[in-house]
């Protein structure tokens, strides 16, 4: 049978699950900017009723705890999209610095400085010009100029390149620490969410955890896996593992021949963190990848033109009548790799310039017919030096281009998986100025019939009459 | 309905993005060129390192003809002066030949003979430039040296044969010079000095061998044709650098044109795209400012 005093229980348990309720909202509002804040959701359990007498009276209500508003299959997904446009953005970047060397020529002046192609033309112009007049020390001079013009333009090409990888080379190695202080993090997150909550939501703890996942993969690409009472484990995209529950394993670095490498117990993984994703991948990419496939393919064009340039010049006869030992023009590079930085003029003297054919009068001009027709000669694997050039401007071009689509589509992905994630999991301070309000209702209720109640006593303390007791 | 409440954040990004628009947008202007890196179109960014090379090489062209037609046309107007002393050496000869001259007078036309074939040699020895013209390849060495050792003198050529060419862009040869010994010693009666030297010693002893005489002159008439022949081979030269010079500016003139349109940014439509930037921008802040000044969240209106 229900008692005055069980009412008086009951309503004081809803008093104290509003205060609990309220509690939850006032912590939601405190973290509404705090960043990796799951929102909370109070949760009311109904106690279990009394049976009494064959009847059966409800015993009140108790705030069981808070609940965090989490999807973690969203989160994980939105953390593979996260290293994907970490990844490409990293790339692009440094594509973007990369192609501002190749800057497509305007038109509006001849020769631009820094201008490969026009350079290119030009000295082969200058082949041209010397056709007219082989003999004239100004048309010699122009060849030794042009010359100069177009293998200090490859070479400080080939330099900014150089700089620029090891400027993410060095950028990739600083990626190492925040990797190792976030694996560290998560491993004694583990711990501590596995002996706190191995069986539920964790909570703040959790909320922790995901963040750091979360920046993790802006770092590098992961795997994650949830293991026994709560725990997860974590790999890269490859399959190292760099955190198995309570314990985190050390990225690290080493040169290898002359660049960082990444090492985890001993294994080299950095061509796989490359294709892995995030930062990392990003910087590894244009640094094993982009940036070595242009130095070599502006190392083929100046071996090719160099090599050939020069074989022509020992072929004919200079000004000064050497026959067949006129001496080289470019620097002769002894294999492809590194021509294009060690690309120089070592001809001072413009008499040197075999414009004429083998054996002939220093009056003919054969041989500069012949080197001027280098520039329609497939002398560069097989293709012309301008279309060579034109060729590699064109795929340049498209591989920025492909990495920005890429990059722009995982953004807006990320954006996407993030305003849902952001509609389940952030504080929405209308819900929880609504839930507030609904409390408060609640709490004012009880408090009501908890005054009620306390009427009622008195009444029936005094058994109806007037007395001290109110 | 769940929503995100931090979408005042995307809508600052779309801001950023604007704003970025707006910046690229004003470069094209700025510069007047539409591709300013060569992701923005990597084909037309090809194509337009082509096109910018044959410009080029055109350019180089056009002032590769100035400097071949100076040297053709003097060579053209030096053969003229050839012609016109050998005209003058053919008539003093038929002069000598018709058996009314003293022998004083055949000696002195021999005299007048030989001056002219000093003055063909030096015409013969011409040199454009610092460079002898009609000496092959070896454009350093005097091409013609005559030797009075024998009767009659002999004139020797110290050249070679060697013969340059231009190439035009299209690839066309155009031929540049004629060595002196095809010109001035051709075989037999073509040969110039042979001639002009024989009739000097025809007439030296004022005696005529008529004979001989008139054969000598008909060779000098033969290398006087012969001279003309060579010299239309300057002529057609000249002709095939002008016109090709022609063809490469209207080439070039065409290729300008098509640069430009690949390269160059589309005042109108950039000008456009700017402006729906720009009111997107606006458009953009004031939902932005409508935002934060209204109170937008239930909370201010609890009491």
């Amino acid at each position: 049978m229900g008692t005055i005093s069980t009412a008086f229980s009951i309503m004081t348990q809803a008093l104290d699950a509003d205060q609990a309720a309220l509690n939850v909202v006032a912590n939601n509002v405190a973290n509404a900017n705090t960043p990796g804040y799951t929102t909370e959701t109070a949760t009311f359990q109904q106690n279990p009723p009394i049976e009494a007498g064959g009847v059966s009276n409800g015993d009140g209500v108790t705030e069981t705890g808070a609940t965090s508003a989490r999807d973690r299959v969203l989160s994980e997904r939105l953390n593979q999209q996260q290293q994907v446009a970490s990844s490409t953005g990293a790339e692009l970047t440094a594509l973007n610095t990369l192609q501002a060397l190749f800057t497509p020529d305007s038109g509006s002046s001849s020769a631009t400085a820094g201008d490969i192609s026009s350079d290119l033309t030009g000295f082969f112009s200058s082949f041209s010009s010397l056709e007219a007049n082989p003999t004239d020390n100004s048309l010699r001079e122009e060849v030794l100029s042009s010359a100069s013009t177009l293998a200090a333009d490859v070479s400080n090409a080939a330099a900014s390149l150089n700089a620029q990888s090891s400027a993410l080379d060095q950028e990739a190695s600083g990626v190492t620490s925040q990797v190792n202080s976030l694996t560290g993090a998560l491993a004694q997150l583990n711990v501590q969410i596995q002996s706190t909550s191995p069986g539920a939501d964790a909570g703040t703890l959790e909320d922790q955890r995901q963040q750091d996942l979360s920046q993790l993969s802006q770092l590098i690409g992961i795997n994650q896996i949830t293991t026994e009472n709560n725990g997860i484990s974590v790999t890269t995209t490859s399959g190292q593992t760099l955190v198995s529950e309570g314990q985190s394993n050390q990225l690290t670095t080493g040169a290898v021949n002359g660049a960082t490498h990444f090492f985890v117990g001993g294994a080299d993984i950095t061509t796989q963190l490359a294709s892995g994703g995030g930062e990392l991948g990003g910087y590894l990419t244009a640094r094993d990848q982009d940036i070595p496939g242009v130095l070599a393919s502006l190392d083929q064009l100046a071996y090719s033109v160099a090599t050939q340039v020069n074989t022509l010049n020992n072929t004919g006869t200079d000004l000064d009548g050497d026959n067949g030992n006129a001496g080289n023009i470019f620097s002769a590079p002894a294999q492809v790799a590194g021509s294009a930085a060690a690309m120089s003029v070592v001809m001072v003297d413009p008499n040197h310039i075999a414009a004429a054919g083998a054996g002939l009068g220093t009056g003919d001009n054969s041989n500069a017919t012949a080197m001027a027709a280098l520039a329609s000669q497939a002398i560069v694997n097989g293709d012309t030096p301008t279309n060579y050039f034109a060729n590699f401007v064109s795929v340049l071009g498209s591989t920025v281009s492909n990495v920005q689509t890429e990059n722009t589509a995982a953004t807006a992905s990320v954006t996407q998986l993030q305003t849902q994630s952001n509609a389940l999991s952030s504080v929405n301070l209308n819900d929880q100025a609504s839930a507030m309000s609904t409390l408060e209702r609640s709490y004012q209720a009880a408090s009501q019939v908890f005054t009620m109640l306390n009427t009622l006593m008195a009444s029936t303390l005094n058994l109806g009459e007037q007395s001290t007791v109110s | 309905m769940q929503v995100d409440p931090s979408y005042v954040t995307n809508i600052v990004g779309y801001l950023d993005q604007a704003q970025a628009n707006q910046q690229q947008l004003t470069a094209e202007l700025s510069s007047g060129v539409s591709i300013t890196s060569l992701s923005q179109n990597p084909v037309a960014s090809g194509e337009n390192v082509l096109l910018l090379n044959q410009i080029q090489k055109d350019d180089s062209f056009t002032q590769s003809t100035n400097l071949v037609t100076g040297q053709l046309q003097v060579a053209d107007s030096t053969l003229g002066s050839v012609v016109s002393q050998l005209t003058q050496a053919i008539s003093l000869a038929t002069e000598a030949n018709n058996g009314t001259e003293n022998a004083s007078d055949v000696k002195s036309i021999s005299n007048q003979i030989s001056g002219i074939l000093d003055e063909v040699q030096s015409l013969a020895n011409t040199s454009y430039q610092g460079q002898y013209i009609f000496s092959g390849g070896q454009t350093s060495t005097t091409p013609f040296a005559t030797s009075s050792a024998s009767s009659p003198a002999v004139t020797t050529y110290n050249g070679d044969a060697d013969i340059n060419y231009l190439v035009t862009p299209t690839g066309q040869k155009i031929q540049l010079n004629v060595p002196g010994s095809q010109i001035f010693l051709g075989a037999g009666a073509n040969s110039v000095f042979g001639a002009l030297n024989a009739l000097v010693a025809d007439y030296s002893s004022g005696t005529v061998d008529t004979a001989q005489a008139v054969s000598d002159t008909e060779a000098l008439s033969t290398s006087l044709n012969y001279v003309s022949q060579q010299r239309v081979t300057i002529d057609n030269s000249i002709n095939q650098v002008t016109s090709a010079g022609d063809a490469v500016t209207s080439a070039q003139t065409q290729l300008t044109t098509a640069q430009t349109n690949l390269m160059q940014a589309d005042v109108g439509t950039i000008s456009t795209q700017l402006s729906l930037s720009e009111t997107q921008q606006t458009a953009l802040e004031d939902v932005i400012a409508q935002m934060e000044s209204s109170s937008n969240d239930l909370f201010s209106k609890l009491q």
